[in-house]
């Protein structure tokens, strides 16, 4: 559900504060990934502290990162596969 | 590779190393090259060719370093010049893919993330997982190859940009395209699940 607050926000972008969600957005993927430097990641935590539309958007990649690595299924290594590839090295000089 | 100076080790030796210092990434590694040739005899040839290759290059491995992401990018190269044997090109082998290539940095880059889903039964477990699967196979390889490396893998942008032979800047904005990509599909999923496109 879209918050009220995020319409206001949305509506009415304060120039100011549009730059900084500019950078915060740049700033996303590499805070998500542990990318950001301790810095960045202060001004990103700061700045989602008041901004309500960059802190769903950070929720919302989070989100997507949490179905990757929690969601997709691993496919299991058939049981044969490292002894071919251990008999295939024995072999090999 | 016999005039290779330096010590020498016995084969039981070499192939002793080898098994410990390898085989352990089996299991990320066929997950990788199915994710990325959709087949599992396809992953299951692709492996034992990256570790075969991988095995007539171990000299110049380091002991200790990242195997995995030396394993990985000889894969990913693996596949490609696969691709192009199909296509019908010439397939040019390049070794130096294999040679020098030394990443001192730490092994493993986890940056954990927990899953924020709040759907908890186990069947809808698996109906997302299935869906993750179909929406990140319909993406282009070099989308699901950042993806897979990046949220499945755990590997740094630094090691993504070795593994991938491309810059730091490119991993970016790559993995930054491929996951709105990935989010559009699952959107239009959750949106005929009759979810709200704001909860993905």
């Amino acid at each position: 559900m879209e918050s009220k607050i995020t319409e206001v926000y949305q509506n009415a972008p304060v120039e100011g504060k549009e730059t900084e969600c500019e950078k915060v957005s740049k700033l996303l993927d590499l805070v998500i990934d542990g990318e950001a430097t301790s810095e960045d990641q202060q001004y990103f935590k700061h700045h989602i502290e008041d901004c309500v539309s960059c802190f769903e958007s950070h929720q919302k990649q989070k989100l997507l990162k949490g179905l990757v690595c929690g969601h997709l299924k691993r496919v299991i290594v058939p049981e044969s596969l490292a002894l071919s590839i251990k008999a295939k090295i024995q072999k090999t000089l | 590779m016999s005039e290779r100076t330096g010590k020498q080790l016995s084969k039981e030796e070499k192939d002793a190393r080898f098994e410990a210092e390898l085989l352990p990434v089996l299991d990320p590694l066929y997950n990788f090259a199915y994710r990325l040739t959709l087949d599992e005899d396809d992953a299951n040839d692709l492996v034992q060719e990256t570790y075969l290759k991988a095995y007539r290059f171990f000299d110049y491995f380091e002991q200790g370093t990242n195997a995995k992401a030396w394993l990985f990018r000889i894969l990913k190269n693996s596949f490609i010049n696969e691709f192009r044997k199909k296509s019908k090109q010439p397939a040019k082998v390049d070794y130096s893919e294999v040679e020098g290539y030394y990443n001192s940095e730490d092994v493993e880059g986890e940056s954990g993330v927990a899953t924020t889903t709040d759907m908890r039964t186990e069947s809808v477990q698996d109906l997302i997982g299935d869906e993750v699967a179909s929406a990140l196979n319909a993406l282009p390889v070099d989308f699901r190859t950042v993806i897979i490396l990046c949220d499945l893998e755990g590997f740094t942008y630094e090691e993504m940009a070795k593994i991938l032979d491309i810059p730091i800047g490119t991993v970016r904005s790559r993995l930054h395209r491929a996951r709105n990509s990935l989010k559009e599909k699952l959107e239009k999923y959750a949106k005929s699940m009759g979810y709200n496109s704001n909860e993905i």
